[in-house]
């Protein structure tokens, strides 16, 4: 029992790291109908710079937390006024392409310049050690991770229901046609929203660095995992990007328990079955922008 | 690759063949036993991917150095006076190494090709080395099969195999004290072979092995396997997962509280690079195989200074390999006095090497796996690390005899 | 650069004849084609120039989806790998002639594509997209766990090249290459024809106007899943000849990065226009080609830079911009002559 709460534990944090990743996928694909293939890239580049930040600077992680997504916020609008912009109005194809080949050359960049290899990361100590919660031991790095993923989930989520900017915003995720309707010009924010997604992205690789390897390859395949996450939930759905990260990482944490094999594949697995299931994912529009 | 040519009919094809390699420069020494009277040593390798940092452009830079040490130590009296290193990127892709190896041998006009890490890469070479009947000496893939069920008659590994680091810290853990284990290992070839081989090594020293895991790979989050590995207490759990993944599961294995539980990690496959990018830190009091260090002893060191000169970084094992693995290549042709592959074999076939890299070496003639001695390393708190790259602390040397599997047990056949 | 750009270029081009195209440069083309092909090997390294003629077919393949019914398929590596592997297992044990094993490689291929295709053409654009690379994904980690089959991360190693005993075929990579040679040609021809059928007008029709096309009376996902199908297919077929063309197979064949590679082909050749995928495949191995003994160790920041600069400037690719460029100077000469220049109908918005 114990161990299986253990594992549900590992889980949830697991989780709340991927809702956390996906959220800006979800975002940039709702407003701007662009499914970031370089989001991966993204992630790790705000590993690299936190990394980078460390070393050169000395720049604690906190401060990291703070700085790295507002450097990520600033290359996304670069990216999204030099290349993402001109592509918005065809086929979303395009832009799935064109950030294909942006990925490529982000991480060879990294490569070029920082190895292959990897570079260090030391946790900061008042965030070493464990933490003992009614007899479920989880490192205190863990519980941070989760608490802060939540954290930042729930306050977008809050901007989101709360603000006018969140209203158009969701109104032009989830009723593009409403939108326009009511005469929203959502084309103002489309610039900042890419940003935005980029810096969540960043902000993740942040979170990252004290416990994953911190090299040119690591948003690879981990942007692979997150494109299941979005497509579970339902592209372009914010709430849904969230419910399937927790649904993923559990799925993960009991898949590595009892068929350890199997842990990645299920998730591909599970992504088949929604969609057979529900074409359009957990939280989807009926038929989403296609 | 070289120059390409246009032919006119079948026939001038083959002429084409023949003097493909010879470029602009024709047979112009008098060097009558060699083909286009010059040497022609090829590192294929990974010069852009994940190996690149544990090999890559600074073995090709290792292999001149073996080259000008050559030159030095017979000047006139070297059977062959132009020597070429060439260098060629496979980008970790099977189908690159194997049309490019074709392509070197047939064209290229090389000699030998050296170092092809990746298993697959190094295996595909192999067969093109059978094909061409020319001298592959591989440093750095592990794969027992090249010189097991796939082994050639032209084909050698020089540096190391899964069962030398599998054997190597299974064993001599076992004996210090680690009996009980767990292993995690990432679910194909080379973590089944490798967790195979602990399991006997582990077995024969007197330990007993509580569990496998298998993971995924490439796998991010090993946080439920660690809590699986850690639940029947163990002395050591073993990880075989190498590169990023080898940094995932130390990274989160020193926050999961298991080393406080008195539980030790020990490493199947690391490289003196994954402990500079990571930091001693991480790594500390951590166990491995090593088949060489830089820092073990005067003469390593002496060479890898020269190494630091050459490159501005301190080398991996798998350049030492390189090194030895070209000057005794170049040894076989001065014995030989000539670059044909099979009496350049003959010559290297049985014998018994002490250099740089090889200590108490054996070229064994029954499968051609290079034996030599092995060593059991513990990465240095950082508090004992004196300079760059002072990582390592050899704690005992595995001779040859020991570190490599008999040869009655290979199932090749040449 | 302005905005402009954006409303220029149509997505795909149609690939019915379109005003102005003349049947004598078809033939033109064809045999230049022919010859190109004939000639390769002459000039380029002969396992390469089958790895391009490989790759060709394999672009011209996706191309069928991606081009002409407009979905996008990234886990085209699934096809691929599996009949290299399916081809090479039957080439080393039962030792069949090597085209024997090829036809076996795609046969495998079309009948994996049946439940892969089955719920993926129930979607379409970017989620077509995602679900052929989960899919791919799947099929990816089989060959790595059945590594008794596969050989695992070390490969299905010593895939013999048997032919009828013909010495020169079986050891020399320049006759191979004429040995192997008709089967991909046969496979571009199939894709020819296969687009300039009825069949190939009504999957262009789905991908200009699905609503249309199903209200016309075409049951759409049927033709999604033959064009799927035959796609994978075509694919096995290339995917067959590369595997016995280096005597191995790895599992990078099956890896989502191939399906990658793959489309970054077809859409530097130019969407839509088959001869397209053939000169992306050429530039694209020739590149890798000449770049592993350049000493430049870069090889994916030219690769990424080149493609992020064709999708955002020549969408219609290589081919696809010449074509455009040929047939613009050609309506103007006719509309010089007859003043009833029609709109191309090659050009359409998004």
């Amino acid at each position: 029992m114990n161990a299986v709460l253990q594992y549900a534990v590992q889980g949830l944090a697991a989780g709340s790291f991927y809702a956390l990743a996906a959220l800006g996928l979800a975002i940039i694909f709702g407003v701007l109908g662009v499914v970031n293939f370089a989001h991966g890239a993204f992630y790790m580049l705000g590993a690299v710079t936190a990394a980078v930040l460390l070393d050169t600077l000395a720049l604690p992680l906190w401060w990291s937390l703070l700085v790295v997504p507002v450097l990520m916020f600033g290359f996304g609008v670069v990216v999204e006024r030099l290349l993402v912009q001109w592509l918005l109005r065809l086929d979303p194809l395009y832009n799935f392409l064109l950030t294909f080949g942006l990925t490529l050359v982000l991480v060879e960049l990294v490569k070029q310049r920082y190895g292959v290899s990897g570079l260090p990361y030391k946790l900061p100590g008042a965030l070493s050690g464990r933490v003992d919660l009614a007899g479920v031991v989880l490192p205190r790095y863990q519980l941070f991770v989760f608490l802060f993923s939540v954290a930042i989930c729930v306050l977008v989520w809050v901007v989101m229901t709360r603000t006018r900017v969140g209203m158009i915003v969701r109104a032009s995720t989830e009723k593009p046609e409403l939108a326009r309707a009511l005469g929203i010009n959502v084309g103002r924010w489309v610039t900042p929203v890419f940003g935005f997604g980029v810096a969540l992205a960043g902000l993740a690789g942040v979170l990252a660095a004290p416990f994953r390897a911190i090299t040119a390859d690591m948003g690879n395949n981990f942007a692979i995992i997150l494109f299941a996450v979005v497509v579970i939930g339902g592209l372009g759905s914010i709430v849904g990007a969230v419910v399937a990260g927790f649904l993923v990482g559990l799925v993960e944490a009991f898949g590595q328990a009892y068929a350890p094999t199997f842990a990645q594949i299920l998730i591909f697995v599970l992504m088949a079955l929604i969609i057979l299931v529900r074409p359009a994912g957990l939280f989807g529009r009926k038929e989403a922008t296609a | 690759m070289r120059s390409k040519r246009i032919g006119a009919g079948a026939s001038a094809m083959t002429a084409v063949l023949l003097l493909g390699a010879c470029g602009g420069g024709g047979p112009g020494g008098s060097d009558g036993d060699f083909t286009e009277g010059k040497l022609v040593l090829a590192v294929l390798n990974d010069q852009s991917g994940i190996y690149k940092d544990a090999s890559g452009p600074n073995s090709v830079k290792a292999v001149r150095m073996a080259v000008a040490d050559y030159q030095k130590k017979y000047g006139d009296r070297a059977v062959v006076d132009e020597i070429e290193v060439t260098s060629t990127d496979h980008q970790n892709k099977p189908d690159i190494a194997n049309s490019k190896a074709s392509e070197l041998y047939e064209r290229g006009g090389a000699d030998v090709i050296l170092d092809v890490p990746t298993s697959s890469a190094a295996l595909a070479v192999a067969n093109q080395a059978k094909k061409h009947k020319r001298v592959f000496l591989d440093v750095s893939a592990a794969t027992t099969e090249l010189t097991g069920g796939q082994c050639n008659k032209y084909t050698f590994q020089w540096a190391y195999n899964t069962y030398m680091l599998a054997n190597g810290t299974g064993t001599t853990v076992t004996e210090n004290g680690g009996k009980n284990w767990q292993i995690i290992y990432p679910d194909y070839e080379f973590g089944q072979n490798m967790t195979r081989s602990f399991t006997e090594a582990i077995k024969k020293a007197g330990g007993t092995v509580q569990g496998t895991i298998p993971t995924p790979f490439p796998n991010d989050n090993f946080a439920t396997f660690l809590t699986k590995a850690g639940s029947t207490n163990p002395d050591v759990i073993g990880t075989m997962q190498a590169g990023g993944d080898l940094i995932n599961v130390v990274k989160q294995f020193n926050e999961s509280g298991l080393k406080e539980k008195g539980i030790d990690l020990a490493v199947g496959l690391m490289l003196i690079t994954d402990i500079h990018s990571l930091g001693v830190d991480q790594f500390a009091g951590t166990m491995f195989t090593d088949a060489w260090y830089w820092n073990m002893d005067a003469e390593s060191r002496a060479w890898a200074d020269r190494f630091r000169d050459e490159t501005g970084t301190r080398p991996t094992f798998e350049h030492a390999g390189n090194y030895s693995a070209a000057l005794q290549y170049l040894e076989a042709v001065q014995e030989a006095g000539t670059d044909d592959a099979d009496a350049v074999v003959g010559k290297l076939e049985g014998k018994k090497i002490n250099d740089v890299f090889l200590r108490n070496g054996e070229i064994r003639a029954k499968d051609h796996l290079v034996v030599h001695d092995a060593y059991l390393a513990r990465v240095k708190k950082p508090s004992e690390v004196k300079e760059d790259w002072d990582y390592e602390e050899i704690v005992t040397t595995i001779p040859a005899a020991k570190a490599f599997p008999p040869a009655e047990a290979s199932n090749c056949s040449l | 650069m302005t905005r402009s750009v954006v409303d220029e270029a149509p997505v795909t081009e149609a690939p019915a004849p379109v005003a102005g195209s003349d049947p004598r440069l078809r033939w033109v083309l064809l045999s230049a084609g022919l010859v190109a092909a004939l000639a390769l090997p002459w000039f380029v390294y002969p396992p390469v120039a089958m790895d391009i003629v490989a790759m060709a077919l394999f672009a011209i393949a996706l191309d069928i989806l991606l081009g002409y019914t407009g979905l996008l398929s990234f886990g085209h590596a699934a096809f691929w790998g599996s009949s290299a592997y399916v081809t090479g297992l039957i080439a080393t044990h039962y030792g069949v002639p090597f085209p024997l094993a090829v036809v076996g490689g795609a046969v495998f291929a079309m009948i994996l594509a049946l439940p892969v295709g089955y719920p993926s053409v129930r979607r379409s654009g970017i989620y077509f997209a995602m679900v052929t690379l989960a899919f791919a994904q799947m099929v990816y980690f089989i060959g790595y766990q059945w590594s008794d089959l596969t050989g695992g991360e070390n490969g299905l190693q010593g895939v013999p090249r048997t032919f009828f005993g013909i010495e020169l075929v079986e050891t020399e990579s320049f006759y191979f290459y004429y040995a192997a040679l008709p089967i991909l040609l046969f496979g571009m021809w199939a894709a020819w024809r296969i687009v300039h059928s009825p069949f190939g007008r009504v999957l262009v029709s789905i991908r200009d106007n699905t609503q249309r096309a199903r209200a016309l009376g075409y049951e759409v996902d049927k033709y999604k899943i033959i064009a799927f199908v035959l796609s994978a297919g075509l694919t096995g077929l290339a995917g067959g000849v590369f595997a016995i063309n280096h005597g191995f197979v790895a599992l990078t064949e099956l890896h989502w990065s191939t399906s990658g590679e793959v489309v970054l082909m077809t859409v530097l050749g130019g969407i839509g226009t088959l001869w397209g995928g053939i000169l992306g495949a050429f530039l694209a191995v020739m590149l890798a080609d000449y770049l592993a003994s350049s000493g430049f160790d870069g090889i994916d920041l030219v690769t990424g830079s080149v493609f992020v600069l064709v999708v955002l400037l020549f969408r219609r690719g290589i081919w696809g911009t010449v074509r455009h460029q040929w047939l613009a100077w050609q309506q103007r000469r006719t509309s010089s002559r007859r003043t009833s220049a029609g709109a191309d109908p090659a050009e359409r918005g998004p």
